[in-house]
């Protein structure tokens, strides 16, 4: 065997090849839709066209009368099921009232996509509308209907019971303060309050998510896009209260996620029609139900208020965020019904005393659940924005007010806690030069270059936490096979797996196969999500190839016979990177239309697995971040979502992409495996502010929401009379 | 509704479908003919993920009623390979990040292929004018364009005016 050092930098050295990029250049990687079964049935839905409304009566007699109609349930038939990741408030069909528009009524189960379309709208609903609260702050007033008067037989998973709230309409709330706030803006030179908001998004995954269920003797088989296939297998039993040793879920390739497919909504029906009519029975979702009946990311209004010193240091901070939860809470996964980082309103910075509240609101829109960096887009776009408009304010350079803030190791956050992650000096040091930062700003300075200007913003996200496990099998060759429960979500998590194990083993790669195994195949696993799975299910993969090695001792891998280890890892504690942008953007002063000319990206991820895969992580978490700054925004009119096609929802294009740098800090190590960090949540939410800021610079303009359109920066120019 | 009978070439091998006027073109590729490399997203003509090329014309198959392509001749992704090897354009999707999650691959490639007919040696802006159809949340578009680069002779590098032509980081 070659020297394991020797092997783990020569193998790491170089850029990967995929594992699955053959099956995924040819066509033949099969996605969730691409799968049949024979004499599968296809579903369709009937949903609410009223944000709000009592069902008086379903009629299904048209419906079933149909050629080809196999089975149609209503909310009367799965009452009082529900489904959610951690809420189980939203029911698989609505049997009294319907929350948003979009909501599900009852279910076709048909021969054709067509013919099942086709009795989903003879479906004769008639409904008692009711007032619709389609605003978080009307949802809070004290005489505001209550959504969901039944909340408190909610099932709240994942042990513990629901944290109190303060009003009935409250998904989720957190209030945490440190330090004394009050002595802090006391002592302030100057206090600034600022109040932004946050358009709902979309995570516009390309792939619209489908499902496929069928039974198997006493086995109910599932085949889904969803992201966390043991997660999923929970929420079915708990809903459906089947035990989950009868519930086998195959989740393979996934055609993009970016959060949204950590939530299911199809698979619970599905299985009602598969008990109803003992056949397959798919659903694959149009379009347009992505847009306007799925998971969007939070729309947002936070106000943000901060003390300083003379110098621009901060001295205290409070914050309010209130995010749309929309009518169910179902999307959320984390214990505070909350979009994950919703409570990081200053990152990255020391805040000596801080006192942050947030909360999320039911109201009669489009559900709001996860999307990359849950509630971090909103945050960092309020904060780096925030932080802007001080410095401007106090005359202060906006590098150098940032300069004096940034957390550096062992200085408390807005989280109250000492920080232990990058050295933010270092990252802006090193975003200065990569960005010629000061080169730029003295060349706009010197030529008078109007309408263009140099934005910065930074960023903070947790390298990823939670616990894994992976088996590692030598067959009686000598072949390696990794058996992991991990999906393919574009991350490239296999390949990371496979130069884990191949490294820390000294072979070569392809001696080293991983094997994706559905639910009843191989050991629990936490699913794809919450920037884990290269410091926790690759350590759990590098664990795996440590415990091989210790058995084998000094033998090699062609003399042992077949043998089996078990790797687990766990990830416990907080660590944190950071990252940064400098963008320069052009603003017409005609037209007020925004062009990034270039943009330099510095992040701190730590050693390298991926060389290839991290750099795609980076560049398309930067055009992610850009489309919600500049483009992305899910309308709704009166609870109904107007954007609902990708033509109206935009998302950038190639012609939309402007020149990318990225430098790497990779010194520092992480947590993962032979030091490495997180990356695929690393890069997005910071470009908001950092385009807001360069339009700032730009032309004076300062839009106080997302996305910075041309439309806002006309507004606000004639306005201000800028 | 009527029927019709029709005849076409899929990726080389004559098909012949008893099919209703309305069916479009891409069910009949993945249902009927089990083509399953063609994807379908947005279902308007929007992201391109169902990009098929039709007698060498790029067509999204999500628009048009398959009885189009009668007496035609289709290229969908399973066709871009020959006898198992891939094309210079599979091969850099692959070593330049061309792809992540891999929906939109199949409609990029086709779509990159129709390029390279047209314009052996694009540069960036050809590059970024053509591909302008397809789609891609995952890459940010980066090594869709470096792979297109590479294919074409340009070594994975951009001209310059394109998306930065830098090589993967590396550990140092």
């Amino acid at each position: 065997m070659t020297g394991v050092a020797e092997a783990t930098t020569s193998i790491l050295r170089e850029p990967e090849y995929r594992i699955e990029g053959r099956d995924k250049v040819t066509g033949a990687a099969r996605f969730a839709a691409d799968i049949v079964r024979p004499g599968m049935l296809h579903a369709a839905y009937v949903t609410s066209p009223f944000p709000h409304a009592r069902v008086v009566s379903v009629d299904l007699t048209r419906a079933r009368a149909m050629p080809g109609v196999r089975a149609v349930l209503t909310g009367a038939e799965t009452k009082p099921q529900r489904l959610g990741r951690r809420l189980q408030d939203w029911p698989l069909l609505a049997w009294d009232r319907v929350l948003f528009i979009g909501d599900r009524v009852a279910v076709v189960a048909a021969d054709t996509v067509e013919i099942a379309a086709a009795a989903a709208a003879a479906v004769d609903v008639e409904y008692e509308e009711l007032p619709a609260i389609l605003d978080p702050e009307a949802a809070l007033a004290p005489e505001a209907p209550v959504l969901h008067p039944d909340a408190a037989g909610y099932a709240y998973l994942g042990g513990g019971t629901r944290p109190t709230v303060p009003h009935p309409n409250v998904q989720g709330h957190g209030i945490r303060e440190h330090g004394d706030v009050d002595a802090g803006f006391a002592a302030s030179h100057r206090v600034y309050e600022h109040t932004f908001t946050v358009a709902r998004t979309h995570q516009s995954y390309l792939e619209p998510r489908a499902s496929l269920v069928w039974l198997e003797g006493d086995r109910i088989r599932v085949v889904t896009t969803n992201k966390a296939p043991f997660a999923l297998r929970q929420h079915l039993s708990v809903s459906l209260g089947i035990p989950e040793s009868r519930i086998v879920v195959d989740a393979g390739h996934i055609g993009g996620d970016f959060g949204g497919k950590g939530l299911s909504i199809d698979e619970f029906v599905l299985y009602h029609l598969a008990r109803v009519t003992g056949r397959p029975v798919r659903a694959v979702t149009r379009y347009a139900d992505e847009l306007q009946a799925t998971n969007t990311r939070h729309a947002a209004r936070i106000i943000l208020r901060t003390g300083v010193d003379p110098d621009g240091r901060i001295l205290a901070h409070t914050s309010r965020v209130i995010f749309d939860g929309g009518a169910y809470a179902a999307g959320k996964p984390v214990a505070t019904l909350m979009p994950g980082d919703a409570m990081l309103t200053l990152a990255g910075y020391r805040v000596p005393a801080a006192r942050v509240e947030a909360m999320a609101v039911y109201t009669n829109q489009v559900p709001a659940g996860h999307s990359r960096a849950p509630g971090q887009p909103q945050n960092a776009f309020a904060a780096e924005s925030h932080m802007d408009l001080i410095a401007r304010d106090l005359g202060i350079d906006a590098f150098a007010l940032r300069e004096r803030n940034v957390v550096r190791p062992g200085d408390v956050d807005v989280t109250g806690q000492p920080w232990h992650g990058t050295d933010g000096a270092a990252l802006l040091a090193k975003l200065r030069s990569a960005s010629r930062y000061d080169d730029r700003t003295a060349n706009i300075r010197s030529v008078g270059a109007k309408g263009i200007g140099v934005g910065i913003a930074l960023g903070v996200r947790h390298v990823g936490r939670g616990r894994a496990s992976m088996v590692l099998r030598v067959t009686a060759s000598g072949h390696v096979e990794l058996h992991t429960g991990v999906s393919d979500q574009g991350g490239g998590a296999h390949t990371v797996f496979q130069r884990i194990v191949a490294s820390e083993l000294g072979v070569p790669l392809e001696q080293v196969a991983v094997i994706r195994g559905t639910t009843d195949a191989v050991p629990n696993d936490p699913g794809v999500g919450g920037s884990r799975v290269t410091p926790v299910q690759g350590s759990a993969a590098l664990a795996a190839a440590r415990a091989l090695k210790k058995r084998l001792g000094d033998r090699e891998l062609e003399e042992v016979g077949a043998l089996e280890v078990i790797g687990e890892a766990a990830q416990e504690t907080h660590e944190a990177s950071m990252y940064a942008y400098a963008l320069v953007a052009e603003v017409d002063p005609d037209t007020c239309k925004v062009r990034i000319r270039q943009a330099t990206l510095v992040a701190d991820v730590g050693t390298v697995i991926n060389p290839v895969a991290l750099r795609g992580q980076l560049e398309g978490g930067f055009v992610f971040g850009l489309g919600q700054a500049v483009m992305e925004d899910l309308r709704v009119e009166d609870g109904r979502v107007v954007t609902a096609n990708l033509g109206d929802y935009k998302i950038p294009t190639i012609a939309d992409v402007p020149p990318l740098t990225v430098e790497l800090l990779t010194e520092d190590p992480g947590p993962g495996p032979f030091g490495a960090k997180s990356a695929g949540e690393l890069a997005n939410p910071a470009v908001g502010a950092a385009v807001a800021n360069a339009v700032h610079a730009a032309c004076g303009v300062r839009v106080m929401s997302l996305p910075v359109t041309a439309e806002k920066i006309w507004r606000e120019s004639r306005r201000s009379g800028s | 509704m009527s029927t019709h009978r029709l005849r076409f070439t899929l990726n080389g091998t004559p098909r012949e479908l008893e099919i209703a006027a309305d069916r479009l073109l891409i069910d009949v590729i993945r249902d009927d003919c089990g083509a399953t490399g063609t994807k379908l997203g947005c279902g308007v003509g929007i992201c391109g993920t169902c990009s098929v090329l039709v007698d060498g014309e790029l067509v999204s198959a999500c628009l048009v009623p398959a009885v189009f392509v009668d007496g035609r001749s289709l290229t969908t992704v399973e066709g871009l390979a020959q006898d198992g090897e891939l094309t210079p354009l599979q091969d850099a999707f692959i070593r330049d990040g061309g792809f992540q999650c891999g929906i939109c691959t199949p409609g990029q490639l086709i779509a990159a292929t129709a390029l390279l007919r047209e314009h052996p040696r694009p540069d960036g802006r050809e590059v970024r004018d053509w591909m302008m159809g397809n789609l891609c949340r995952c890459t940010g578009y980066y090594g869709i364009e470096r792979a297109i680069m590479r294919a074409s002779g340009a070594g994975g590098q951009s001209d310059g005016r394109g998306l930065g032509g830098q090589r993967p980081p590396s550990l140092s």
